[in-house]
């Protein structure tokens, strides 16, 4: 799988999509896109442990707009 | 006091509404939409629920189609110098605030044209001609109120709407007296762009409007800046909501209009439309009674009319009467309202008018002490 967190243009995307998922039964939380991924310098993604694969086609279904997939970047 | 310009702004504000100002002040005191840390996260999700909240009650697509600004003109001014340009043809009414007169003339000295269409009160049928008569081969707007904050007279905005659309014109509503008072539905109304000021019928803080759109990446900017997206670009996101929202967003105002959503959907739309109706019809009876009062619509009657009324006292000029009614702690408001437009349909460019408009807190006893302070006047 990889990749957990799937990235927005903005954090009222990366919202909407959180709660569209967890209708969807699939939990995420929003967090602050890492400096080191694409499409960063500043910017919002969920954290979609499980299931992400589902998340992102579930997503796409619903018409919102993914910038991309990235790693979670929790080491210093 | 008593307090009837609330058509200006309502006063006072619902307990609810004061709360929830003064607990974002304190808990959500960081930017939202910016930071990664937790008080960011917490203001972002707090003005996300008031976009949820907009959404629901406007029946807009979806919370990113809310975007806040600090009131109607600035809306206004989004939608209209977003949207035009040289050699468009806009089609208006001849009942507009200057939110929609000024930045139309602005836009005049650079090729856009306008035409005002006449509004008849009580004949839908005849505003829809009128619009439909006014209608151009270069027609790309139609922008109008919903109802006049002079007059109180409701445009038949659904039907305006539908005739645009017939030519493939999109519309934008004027919503400031009519938002919270008026049901709005974005979706079945058929309406492009609505401009909205929280401060008046949804009973939130001064500073704080919405344009509620799902175009909005299709108008152009005219403020730019950060936005906490993709700041590595030099280049306005087109995403909305935050295409619109550059800078540090007013997030206690915000948290300020969810509650004052909350709190007329709590009430019902209806039930305050009638509350205030029937204060305004007993207004107008008592004035129509009274000598040397000069009405100028026929009795606000559903669904014509918002609850709102403008008069004079003979030939006195409209501030000496607001001043002499602040004196016996009456407070409306006098002049031109900032609607030259309005008053020169009905004659009172000279004189202006005197407004009353109550609030849900309104009630009977302080219609009849207004009638007493208006008394004592003349």
């Amino acid at each position: 799988m990889g990749k957990p967190l799937i990235m927005f243009h903005s954090i009222t995307y990366a919202m909407k999509s959180r709660d569209i998922l967890f209708q969807y039964g699939i939990k995420s939380t929003v967090e602050r896109t890492p400096r080191s991924n694409a499409n960063a310098g500043c910017g919002y993604s969920i954290y979609v442990p499980n299931k992400t694969d589902e998340a992102e086609n579930i997503l796409i279904g619903q018409g919102i707009k993914i910038l991309g997939r990235a790693e979670r970047d929790g080491t210093l | 006091m008593i307090y009837l310009d609330n058509a200006a702004t309502t006063y006072p504000k619902p307990i609810s509404v004061q709360n929830a100002v003064s607990y974002a002040l304190k808990n959500y005191g960081a930017n939202p939409g910016r930071a990664g840390h937790s008080m960011s996260i917490a203001s972002a999700e707090e003005i996300y629920r008031c976009r949820l909240a907009a959404a629901d009650f406007f029946k807009a697509p979806g919370p990113e189609c809310i975007a806040f600004t600090l009131n109607c003109t600035h809306s206004m001014n989004y939608v209209l110098k977003g949207l035009l340009k040289q050699g468009d043809h806009v089609v208006t009414s001849c009942l507009e605030h200057n939110a929609v007169m000024r930045p139309l003339q602005a836009l005049s000295e650079n090729g856009v044209s306008f035409t005002t269409a006449m509004v008849y009160p009580g004949d839908n049928d005849a505003t829809v001609d009128s619009f439909r008569k006014a209608l151009r081969v270069n027609t790309t707007l139609i922008v109008c109120t919903h109802a006049s904050n002079v007059w109180g007279i409701r445009l038949p905005v659904e039907r305006i709407a539908a005739l645009g659309h017939e030519y493939g014109i999109p519309i934008a509503i004027d919503c400031a007296q009519s938002a919270g008072v008026l049901p709005i539905d974005m979706s079945d109304g058929g309406f492009d762009y609505l401009c909205v000021a929280c401060h008046k019928g949804l009973y939130a803080p001064m500073g704080t409007g919405m344009l509620i759109t799902p175009n909005g990446s299709n108008l152009k900017t005219i403020i730019e800046g950060g936005t906490g997206t993709n700041s590595i670009s030099m280049v306005q996101p087109l995403t909305m909501p935050e295409r619109m929202e550059s800078g540090t967003q007013n997030m206690p105002g915000i948290a300020g209009v969810r509650a004052g959503i909350e709190f007329v959907k709590s009430h019902g739309i209806e039930t305050i439309y009638k509350h205030e109706m029937s204060l305004v019809q007993y207004l107008y009876k008592k004035l129509s009674q009274m000598k040397g009062v000069k009405l100028y619509t026929p009795e606000p009657v559903a669904p014509y009319f918002v609850p709102l009324l403008s008069f004079n006292v003979d030939e006195i000029p409209s501030e000496v009467i607001g001043q002499k009614l602040s004196e016996l702690g009456v407070a409306v408001r006098a002049g031109l309202h900032c609607a030259p437009c309005a008053h020169e349909c009905m004659g009172t460019l000279e004189q202006g008018a005197i407004r009353i408009c109550p609030s849900v807190f309104s009630n009977i006893n302080e219609m009849n002490s207004f009638v007493t302070a208006l008394m004592k006047i003349i």
